[in-house]
């Protein structure tokens, strides 16, 4: 059986390579304003 | 090079999430103690445990062959290697800025006792922006932007609409230059509501990519805080427009934005009202406050604050099956899309790629630094002076502070919140504790409520 269920996730490690643009919301921009993180945010590369 | 996995049982799935790669699993009670092993325990000995707990040695075998599989293959226990890359964007970023919050009005139509902005005046004189300091904050964002193309601008206050035809003038004005320049716009609102009428919800519609619409819950909380200058609660006042500017904005994003305090660390109960009402893009914050002001949360409401997140987590994955789903903020996680480690890794950008600008035109690292002079990094019209202050915010990255150096939840995090943590400790590179307890929480409740969405109704499809 199947012991382990793994959801498809953005590899972190690979993300390393064509990152890093800045083109994504800054984090505490909107909707908070005093504790956001950064899990919520989309990423906006075009090139990824 | 730290390894590190975070386990945790919530609303009955097992999860283990594998920090530096960003991997989710959702296992069986076997693999979650024999994950919890794996890496400390000699085989023997690891064999011995899982037999007396579980018997089968086929099972372990297949178990633990899985386990070694996704270790190999860079979903388990991997290492964290991207510590130099902190730096490497840093440069990579320098004087670059990406998104302004512009305090159009240090003036407020609402008194709010717990108000972090001295009920909209920064501690200082009231005052209104004028449109050539706006306009000229605008020049400013385009000129070091850099090659950004998505620039950010929150109109922010005190209350905004009362400088509502500066807005209109400013957008106006950004629209008219963001294609010669390459630039597009991103506008967004913060409001108390008490000035939303059918003139303010049309160009809210046409401009604002989000407005974020501040209502604390039930009526009596509401207006414990929220009141205007004879003290009045402002809770039947605004929701009537509030209902009818989120009914208009179809699709477009809205957020009611709520604050709890030590007054409602039951705050799941508002939470229920704005769903009552009609609102389903919500979000709920914890006060940001001096430890000894009493609003502020104490160590007594923690297991409370915890309760409400896990139940409102529930209530989210019951009313998406019965066709009812709403948004919360926070725990709005998308594992697929989601940011960059470079994202993860440099913090929220205040002091660097965001400032706020006041009424007079000086720059701030973030509207929360707004009138402690000593965080003054300059003026729109002759850019950041104060580089000492500028660069100990771009030195704040995740591993910039010993505690989110080891922390499971860092590149969720990214290092928390510059304000919160000096607030706190006296430090922007401090780390606000009761912060990072309620941020951990959340994420274990929004991957929790992902895991459900994905593989929820999977199980109840075997069931049935």
């Amino acid at each position: 059986m199947k012991h382990i269920k793994t959801i498809k996730t953005r590899d972190l490690c690979e993300s390393a390579k064509n990152g890093g643009c800045g083109e994504c919301q800054t984090s505490c921009q909107s909707a908070c304003k005093t504790s956001c993180g950064i899990a919520n945010q989309s990423c906006e590369n075009s090139k990824k | 090079m730290e390894k590190m996995i975070h386990q945790y049982k919530l609303n009955g799935y097992n999860i283990i999430l594998d920090v530096c790669s960003g991997a989710v699993h959702a296992v069986d009670d076997l693999a979650y103690d024999a994950i919890a092993l794996y890496e400390n325990t000699p085989k023997d000995g690891l064999y011995k445990i899982l037999r007396e707990k579980y018997g089968k040695d086929a099972e372990i075998d297949e178990c633990l062959s899985q386990i070694e599989e996704l270790k190999q293959s860079g979903q388990l226990f991997t290492p964290d290697t991207y510590e130099p890359m902190a730096d490497t964007l840093k440069k990579r970023t320098s004087g670059v800025v990406k998104a302004l919050c512009l305090h159009v009005s240090h003036a407020c139509n609402l008194v709010c006792s717990y108000c972090f902005a001295g009920q909209g005046r920064y501690h200082g004189k009231s005052a209104l922006m004028s449109f050539d300091v706006g306009k000229q904050a605008l020049d400013f964002l385009i000129e070091n932007s850099g090659s950004r193309k998505n620039l950010e601008v929150d109109f922010f206050g005190g209350e905004p609409l009362l400088n509502f035809d500066v807005v209109k003038q400013l957008v106006a004005y950004a629209r008219s230059i963001e294609k010669e320049h390459n630039k597009h716009f991103r506008f967004t609102l913060t409001t108390n509501g008490v000035l939303i009428d059918d003139d303010v919800i049309d160009f809210c519609n046409k401009e604002m990519s989000n407005v974020v619409l501040s209502l604390d819950g039930r009526k009596e909380i509401h207006d414990r805080f929220r009141v205007d200058s004879k003290g009045n609660g402002s809770f039947d006042l605004i929701v009537p427009k509030f209902q009818k500017l989120a009914a208009s904005r179809k699709g477009r994003s809205y957020y009611m934005r709520g604050t709890f305090t030590h007054a409602n660390p039951d705050f799941l109960n508002d939470i229920k009202v704005m769903l009552d009402l009609g609102f389903d893009q919500l979000s709920m914050e914890p006060v940001v406050c001096a430890p000894d002001d009493p609003s502020a949360l104490t160590a007594e409401d923690m297991p409370v604050v915890f309760k409400q997140y896990e139940e409102l987590a529930a209530l989210m994955i019951q009313r998406r099956k019965e066709g009812r789903p709403f948004t919360f903020y926070h725990y709005m996680i998308d594992l697929q899309g989601g940011p960059c480690i470079y994202k993860r890794i440099s913090g929220c950008g205040s002091g660097t790629e965001y400032m706020a600008v006041t009424p007079g035109g000086d720059l701030y690292p973030c509207h929360q630094f707004v009138g402690e002079e000593k965080f003054k990094l300059g003026d729109i019209w002759n850019g950041v002076s104060n580089t000492a202050v500028r660069d100990s915010f771009e030195e704040c990255n995740v591993y910039a502070r010993e505690e989110c150096r080891t922390c499971w939840a860092r590149l969720y995090c990214s290092g928390g919140c510059a304000a919160n943590a000096y607030h706190a400790t006296g430090s922007v590179k401090g780390v606000y504790k009761y912060g990072c307890e309620l941020f951990k929480k959340r994420m274990e409740c929004a991957i929790m409520a992902e895991v459900d969405r994905l593989y929820g109704d999977e199980d109840d499809d075997a069931d049935s």
